[in-house]
């Protein structure tokens, strides 16, 4: 055991003692510390976008109580509020940022027509989606592989090429050499993935829950997928080129070229025609209602809200009632392609759960934004509680419009606050299979590689 | 003689590529990667433009069959335009899939375009995209360093190095050789994806694409690769061991190509912060309180407008006013909402063009940025083709309200003025929209900084070999000849 910790020592050494492992770890740990940064400054922009929200609302609100008379129509003034609908980010987005960048987590949402609002994203530069965001999820899934590949390749090629395996050979088991060696890798990619990791634990706040134990958990097993890829390759009779070359190649086809090839494959399986479709409709169910008779608006208004069918509107004169009622014709008219569309994202994010679990760090990738609660799924549920809060607000300032209540009638402070979609799904269903498939694949690529090697002649 | 010798170093460097399976393999792989990039791209591409077109023209049909209306009304039922992708966006889609798809243009709001090709994808599309143009920029570059790591460093441990000197081709000879040999490869591995590319835009399908501008695709994509050529024959030259070359160049490759894109895009993101969704709408809603509101009777811009209008008909009241105030009220109101908004937005777009400069500086770090940047500048998908067709449909936007304002003033009475209606056939006078891409030469000159990148990208290792010309006999002989 002791001539063990001397052999982890001297590997431990070894390794650091070369310049370009030196590099590597420095590097990675300086964009590791960069990206856990990012990751906290992000948080901290969505809580000050909801911020943004809830005082655009209080000002906005304050500027139409000054400039208009108190006995103007509330629903004239309702027309220009905007409510907050802000949902909370999940401190481990700090760690896996998915589609926040793209998504506007802080909608504001007006009375009128809701399709129309419900897709708004965020302000950001095309440009910089496109590259795609520096989180953690993409140091840890993304390059630490190569930095894996890049310190095993050539565990025994190069002390056969040095000429040195024989002579090693004579003393100790193949085992009992290796295991050292692996140990020191695995200690020092231990330390480039702890130290990230625990920083933008400490700047975003996420403690050790389940959600954040399966994080780590994750990124632990798909580090595991490429210890035993690299092992499996590395123990053969190859040159440490010839390891180099098969690994990264492995890496290029499972990192840039499976994921790419499936999003190709699932957006044309899933076509979404729906997209526009529903701002076609939805602005059409609008607009024709002006040219029919108020009762023809009213009739299918009171088919969803059966609750205000005694409660009717007069004819000949404009009506704010009548108006909301022919918003809400808009989003009648484009219900059945708006649910069509959630249809086809939820069948794409099904799809890409489920075939990501052949791809290891897909896999691990589309988990980690499961967990944190930033991806595609979490982002309909947000959709589906603005929904919600939409029809909440409409409850409650639907009986004022009837009654052509002033602004005075209103009661700003009884207005329904915003209630963020619940995080419901637990860290298990999120992380579990990811989990199973990523184990099952390092023992097959271990499997795969020790039988490929061949019989060993040493 | 001194090109005989290069060239017969060229045919040697080949030859030892041909024998060598595992290149062998990724060049096969690359080119069908290649191929079906294109493939798969224009069947995509051809089936948005359709899409696209499609509710265009259904739009515009919608339009033109309105019933009689009050303009006023019109100008809420407003105007859906589509963005049109450019004819090569399937060689290089660039950042259209994150830039919205429809915009509503209405009265009084700028609206932002939704619906991106990104917002329906899952978080697959975070690990990148297979188009052509990612095969000829990511790909390509790792197949040349593959081919090529040994080509100099080989000859040096088989010892054959000193024999090729010793029969008298001089270290330039071999160097341009190697360099010749290994661009031969890689000119073999990017050729079926440039003729699949020229094929498709040939055919039309996809629209009409000008000879110049794919011209200019096969010359930067060109130079970017040449670059490649030269620096994994450099790696290979002065690195004592293949084996070591290779280690740096595949490092070099990732730096440049897999994470330099995203830090770069991290950075210009923390340099220069855009503000969020909600704290834009609250800045423009700031602005726009300031200053009032043309539905507000009460409010004190449209008061004064007022006085100045009976000051200058010299009426006492405004409905003897030989215009419909209502009009008027609606014009100016969009006249000096829409400059409010824009200032706004244009506040916005030099915000992310400001990011974009950390990107174009980034180049000089990683030709991969560069080559990124000019392939978009040329295929017509970069930033400026997004802001092109936000700004004409804002254009587009403010002409159709205020000719719908005119009607108000010059066709509708201004007592009982909303019971009226414009009869239809006014609908079918309106223009249509239509995108402008930018031209290329604008393009290409706002991008000298990318441009410059990607002849350093040459020049560099260029310079290299040259000095690596005078050390290529005594590389690893310290080491190895020991």
């Amino acid at each position: 055991m002791k001539a063990w910790f001397r052999l982890l020592r001297l590997d431990t050494l070894r390794l650091t003692r070369s310049t370009g492992v030196a590099v590597a770890v420095v590097l990675f740990l300086a964009v590791g510390i960069y990206a856990a940064w990012r990751g906290g400054r992000n948080i901290e922009a969505a809580a000050s976008s909801a911020v943004a929200a809830e005082t655009a609302y209080q000002d906005q609100l304050e500027y139409l109580l000054s400039s208009y008379p108190p006995t103007t129509d509330a629903g004239e003034v309702l027309y220009y509020l905007a409510f907050p609908a802000p949902q909370p980010s999940l401190p481990l987005a700090a760690l896996a940022r998915g589609r926040t960048e793209v998504e506007a987590a802080s909608l504001r949402i007006r009375l009128l027509a809701l399709e129309g609002q419900l897709y708004e994203h965020e302000t950001v530069n095309p440009t910089l989606a496109a590259a795609g965001d520096l989180d953690l999820a993409f140091l840890l899934i993304g390059l630490l592989p190569l930095f894996i590949i890049a310190l095993t390749h050539d565990l025994v090629s190069s002390e056969r090429e040095g000429g040195t395996w024989n002579l090693v050979r004579l003393f100790a088991r193949r085992r009992r050499l290796l295991a050292p060696k692996l140990a020191a890798r695995a200690v020092l990619v231990g330390v480039v993935v702890a130290v990230p990791v625990a920083v933008a634990a400490a700047l975003a706040g996420f403690g050790p829950d389940g959600r954040a134990a399966w994080a780590v958990a994750l990124v632990a097993l798909h580090t595991l997928f490429w210890f035993a890829l690299c092992l499996g390759v590395a123990s053969g009779r190859r040159s440490s080129t010839a390891n180099a070359m098969i690994l990264v190649g492995t890496w290029v086809a499972l990192t840039l070229l499976a994921p790419a090839a499936l999003s190709l494959a699932n957006a044309i399986l899933h076509p979404v025609p729906e997209a526009l479709e529903l701002t076609v409709r939805q602005r059409q169910g609008y607009h024709e209602a002006w040219d029919l008779s108020k009762a023809e608006t009213m009739e299918v208004f009171y088919e969803d809200y059966p609750e205000w069918s005694d409660r009717t509107v007069p004819e000949d004169v404009f009506t704010w009632a009548w108006y909301y009622a022919m918003n809400h014709r808009g989003d009648q008219a484009a219900r059945d392609a708006s649910r069509a569309y959630r249809d086809v994202l939820r069948e794409r994010e099904d799809w890409a759960r489920r075939w990501s679990l052949l791809v290891p760090p897909l896999a691990a990738q589309l988990a980690l934004d499961r967990l944190a609660a930033t991806d595609l799924g979490a982002q309909l549920a947000y959709q589906d509680a603005v929904r919600r809060h939409h029809e909440r607000l409409k409850a409650y300032f639907y009986p004022l419009f009837f009654d052509a209540a002033p602004i005075d009638a209103v009661e700003w402070n009884g207005v329904p606050a915003f209630e963020p979609a619940a995080r419901e799904e637990s860290p298990v269903r999120a992380g579990l299979p990811a989990a199973a498939a990523l184990l099952l694949a390092s023992i097959l690529a271990l499997a795969a590689g020790l039988r490929s090697s061949g019989p060993r002649a040493d | 003689m001194g090109l005989r010798n290069a060239l017969l170093v060229a045919r040697r460097q080949v030859g030892a590529v041909r024998e060598d399976r595992y290149v062998v393999f990724l060049l096969g792989l690359v080119i069908a990667l290649g191929v079906v990039a294109v493939l798969g791209a224009r069947h995509h591409a051809a089936s948005e433009a359709e899409q696209r077109a499609r509710y265009q023209a259904m739009v515009e049909r919608q339009w033109v069959e309105q019933p009689d209306r009050h303009p006023h009304r019109v100008i809420h039922y407003g105007f859906l335009v589509f963005r049109e992708e450019a004819p090569l966006a399937f060689f290089d889609p660039g950042v259209g899939a994150w830039a919205g798809t429809s915009l509503f243009l209405e009265g009084h709001r700028q609206n932002t375009a939704n619906f991106g090709e990104a917002r329906h994808a899952t978080g697959m599309l975070r690990f990148g995209r297979l188009t052509p143009a990612a095969v000829l920029s990511l790909l390509l570059p790792l197949f040349v360093v593959v081919a090529g790591f040994a080509s100099v460093s080989a000859e040096r441990e088989r010892g054959t190095l000193r024999l090729l000197l010793a029969q008298g081709a001089t270290p330039a000879q071999i160097l341009a050789g190697k360099v010749l040999g290994t661009g031969a490869v890689a000119a073999l591995a990017a050729l079926p994806v440039g003729l699949a590319t020229v094929a498709v835009a040939g055919s039309g399908a996809i629209g009409p694409v000008s000879a110049g501008r794919v011209a200019g695709l096969a010359a930067i994509y060109a130079a970017y690769l040449a670059g490649w050529v030269l620096v994994t024959v450099l790696a290979s030259s002065f690195r004592a061991s293949s084996r070591s070359a290779l280690a740096l160049l595949i490092a070099v490759w990732v730096a440049l190509c897999v994470a330099a894109p995203r830090l770069g895009a991290s950075v210009a993101g923390a340099l220069h912060p855009l503000p969020s969704r909600a704290e834009f709408t609250h800045q423009v809603e700031l602005a726009m309180n300031a200053v009032g509101d043309s539905h507000n009777p009460q409010d004190p811009f449209f008061r004064a407008l007022r006085d100045e209008y009976l000051a200058r008909y010299d009426v006492a009241s405004v409905e003897e006013l030989p215009v419909n105030w209502g009009g008027v009220v609606s014009r100016e109101g969009e006249a000096v909402s829409s400059r409010i908004q824009e200032e706004q937005q244009r506040d916005l777009v030099e915000g992310q063009r400001r990011q974009d400069r950390v990107l174009s500086w980034m180049g000089f770090i990683s030709p991969y940025l560069a080559a990124r940047d000019l392939s978009r500048a040329v295929s017509g998908t970069g930033p400026e083709a997004v802001e092109a067709f936000r700004a004409q449909a804002e254009a587009h936007r403010y002409d159709i309200i205020q000719r719908l304002n005119d009607l108000h003033i010059s066709e509708i009475r201004y007592e009982n003025d909303r019971a009226q209606r414009l009869p239809r056939e006014h609908w079918a006078e309106f223009p249509t929209f239509g995108t402008r891409p930018p031209p290329l030469g604008g393009t290409l000159a706002a991008r000298s900084l990318s441009l410059s990148a990607l002849a350093l990208w040459i020049l560099l290792p260029l310079l290299g070999l040259g000095l690596a010309r005078g050390r290529l006999a005594r590389v690893g002989v310290e080491r190895s000849g020991s």
